[in-house]
């Protein structure tokens, strides 16, 4: 009888790969029709959907990876489509995390400032433009796993050891740096975003009162600095060694609270309530963002927790 | 030496080494990493305020970081003193593991006088002296490489 685990988690790549390309399209419909209509608020939303879908294509790059290892042992299916496939999804992944940060970063002065600022805007929409096509080139290859009858021309050979993966692999596994630095980086980031999180989480829980929210909030660009580098670091890790992780229980439920987590950023980056309220110690965060909070910061231990489990749970080394 | 033996002999030192449980070295080490992420990152937070990371917000805003530092390091010295019971001898006579305890009680130790400087901060005090702006320096910096230490131990002692 196949594993629950192993169906749902191709039939989640199937659903999901859509993410990456509808979404950008999404986006850039989004932000083109607020350029066009001037308006800030439209603006604002096509870059609150972009980190979202940027944060979603995580999960999208994991099952794809398993999908990978289910297909590895069917007959008919060529190695080097799934390869040339997965490498292409590398670069559009790095492609649209990249836009999804510069576009966090726009919201989050956007938060500060009233507006966000003209030249992140525009950088934001390029690298999506980039994203959408990379993202769609990888769909195009993707489909012409299951579909030969599609393809244009037979894929050229290609030698194993020239796939961009097998070479981060290769990295990874066979440097004697290469993995203990990454792990050391991933340390550093996350009490980078343990500690930003903690004050921003503590202010809306009520410690800090004489302090203006937007002081607090200066620090988050910090915290999404060790996110970033721990999403690096992290799909290094992945990408270097994935049949660690693949049959990883704690490993899934690591990536689903990191989209909780990841959402929980955008809602700390762009509601209203806390700034509307006055800086009066005697002000009370209402209690919907104190629930955020609390889920921010538990989602963040769980993480950490799954992440460090990893050896003992799933036995992922 | 022995003294280190006799520390690794203890039935706790053998239970968290030994025991296959999931609540002996696993989540002893997952708690060490917790605590980790909440003293460096709370640390980190005060550090970059001294910097001139929200040069508005008053010092005295920042008291909480004390508590949060006072129970992660309690945290971390129970769950490090566990850790080290349970292979003594191993890391009783190596010498990374030394560098990282040193690097530990010199970021610990630079916390102290930045404590002081914001508990004695006047009411509303905004601005930072020089000195303590210094001392946030070689804390991120002490703080980042006991981390560094601390990881790379799994590679040059127990590797």
């Amino acid at each position: 009888m196949p594993s629950i685990t192993d169906v749902n988690v191709s039939h989640l790549h199937l659903i999901s790969n859509h993410i990456p390309t509808i979404g950008t399209v999404v986006v850039l419909a989004l932000l083109t029709i607020a350029f066009f209509r001037r308006d800030e608020n439209l603006k604002l939303v096509g870059l609150e959907a972009l980190f979202v879908v940027a944060v979603l294509t995580l999960p999208v790059f994991i099952s794809g990876a398993a999908a990978f290892t289910k297909l590895a042992k069917t007959p008919g299916v060529s190695q080097t489509a799934v390869r040339l496939h997965q490498d292409v999804a590398i670069y559009g992944f790095i492609w649209l995390e990249f836009a999804g940060f510069i576009g966090w970063l726009a919201l989050w002065g956007a938060r500060r400032h009233g507006r966000a600022s003209n030249g992140l805007t525009i950088a934001t929409f390029v690298l999506t433009v980039m994203s959408l096509i990379v993202m769609g080139r990888a769909a195009n290859l993707g489909g012409d796993i299951r579909h030969p009858e599609i393809t244009s021309g037979t894929v050229a050979a290609i030698a194993p050891m020239d796939f961009l993966q097998a070479k981060i692999s290769n990295v990874m596994v066979n440097s004697p740096w290469a993995w203990p630095a990454s792990e050391t980086v991933h340390f550093l980031g996350l009490s980078l975003t343990f500690g930003v999180l903690l004050a921003v989480n503590l202010r809306i829980l009520g410690a800090m009162k004489k302090v203006p929210f937007s002081a607090v909030h200066r620090l988050l660009p910090w915290g999404m600095l060790g996110f970033g580098a721990n999403i690096i670091t992290g799909m290094l890790f992945f990408i270097g060694q994935p049949k660690q992780y693949i049959d990883s229980a704690p490993f899934y439920w690591k990536v689903v609270f990191l989209v909780i987590a990841g959402a929980n950023y955008l809602y700390l980056t762009v509601f209203k309530k806390a700034w509307a309220g006055d800086d009066s110690p005697d002000w009370q965060a209402p209690v919907f963002d104190k629930a955020m909070a609390y889920v921010s910061m538990s989602s963040w231990l769980i993480v950490l927790y799954c992440g460090r489990m990893l050896p003992f749970i799933g036995h992922a080394f | 030496m022995a003294f280190l033996n006799w520390l690794e002999m203890l039935p706790l030192s053998v239970w968290v080494h030994e025991s296959p449980s999931i609540w002996a070295q696993p989540t002893v080490m997952t708690l060490h990493t917790m605590g980790m992420g909440v003293l460096v990152g709370a640390c980190w937070i005060l550090d970059l305020r001294l910097l001139g990371i929200g040069p508005s917000v008053p010092l005295s805003a920042y008291r909480w970081v004390f508590r949060a530092v006072a129970i992660a390091l309690g945290v971390n010295v129970v769950t490090g003193v566990l850790l080290f019971m349970a292979r003594a001898s191993l890391w009783g006579t190596a010498f990374p593991f030394a560098i990282k305890i040193l690097l530990v009680i010199a970021s610990a130790a630079t916390v102290l006088p930045i404590r002081t400087y914001v508990l004695q901060s006047d009411p509303g005090q905004t601005g930072v002296s020089s000195r303590a702006k210094m001392l946030a320096m070689i804390s991120i910096a002490t703080w980042a490489a006991a981390i560094t230490s601390g990881r790379l131990l799994a590679y040059t002692v127990a590797g």
